[in-house]
């Protein structure tokens, strides 16, 4: 069974009480941010996103769960979680993703 | 609201099976609360109403007429007996004078099937990925968690004890499972 780790209810719990929930660490801009936007700047916000082959900072929802979200490390091509987070935590640098790594293969 | 009124649960047979070593049946009918708590207002709370509100996700206290769990960090849901509505509503109308908090009476929405005997966890298990073993999922946990893809809130009051909480227009759908598993147990 593949098993996320829920960084609020702290254990591994079945895939299939979460949802997936867009790429992390996409600031949405303020009111008078995006007054002054141009259509152009709006849609990339909207739409255009990295699609990281490899590890991708990704939201995820514990929605039959917690029903909290918060952040994980995702390797988009072997579909392992290398980190799940909470949100507020700064996006993690390549050399941290690398120790995460790291630890879990022993 | 007068306490004596009747809930309909959607559903009348009590009993869906009765063995040796599992019983399912659809549990009388109870009061039911989701309470939304900021976390540091929780000790205060606790103070205040005499609620016993546990901290830790996934924790309950079992009382003599009420039944309270953390689901979230910041919810918690109440069951308890029809006859303690009054003396709840007291306390939630007192909670809400003090306090920024919801309080959301959901008696309706809910229906709790129970599940007792040797087999509860087995027959738990075929709808519920969850690890079931007393190691991760010990005598008073709670959480929520799916049942054949239906939202549930599983709970566990005793070793061979299980409650599995949820909407009442999933409990024909869940029911129905119970039944057809009932069916397959007698002809095994
Ligand atoms: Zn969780």
């Amino acid at each position: 069974m593949f098993l996320i780790h829920c960084p609020h209810c702290q254990e591994d719990r079945p895939e299939i009480e979460f949802a997936y929930a867009g790429e992390a660490h996409i600031v949405r801009p303020g009111p008078e941010q995006q007054d002054a936007m141009s259509d152009a700047e709006w849609s990339e916000f909207m739409f255009i996103r990295d699609n990281v082959r490899g590890e991708h900072c990704e939201r995820w929802w514990h929605a039959n769960g917690c029903n909290m979200f918060f952040n994980a490390v995702r390797n988009t091509v072997s579909d392992k979680f290398i980190k799940t987070y909470k949100i507020g935590h700064k996006r993690p640098s390549a050399s941290q993703i690398q120790k995460w790594k790291d630890a879990a293969n022993g | 609201m007068s306490s004596d009124m009747k809930f309909d649960q959607g559903l009348t047979l009590p009993e869906i099976l009765s063995g040796n070593d599992l019983k399912i049946m659809l549990l009388p009918e109870k009061v039911r609360y989701s309470l939304r708590i900021k976390p540091s207002d929780i000790a205060a709370v606790n103070k205040a109403s005499g609620l016993k509100l546990p901290r830790k996700i996934g924790g309950s206290n079992l009382g003599k007429d009420q039944f309270v769990m953390c689901l979230g960090p910041d919810e918690w849901f109440v069951v308890a007996n029809v006859d303690a509505r009054d003396r709840l509503e007291k306390i939630f109308a007192k909670l809400e004078k003090s306090f920024t908090l919801s309080i959301t009476d959901v008696s309706h929405r809910n229906i709790c099937f129970g599940l007792m005997g040797a087999d509860a966890v087995k027959a738990v298990n075929i709808g519920c990925p969850l690890d079931l073993s007393l190691e991760h999922f010990p005598v008073g946990k709670v959480t929520r968690t799916v049942f054949e893809s239906a939202p549930i809130i599983l709970t566990r009051t005793g070793e061979d004890n299980f409650g599995i909480e949820c909407w009442r227009s999933f409990a024909p759908y869940i029911r129905g499972f119970f039944e057809r598993y009932a069916t397959d147990k007698a002809a095994a």
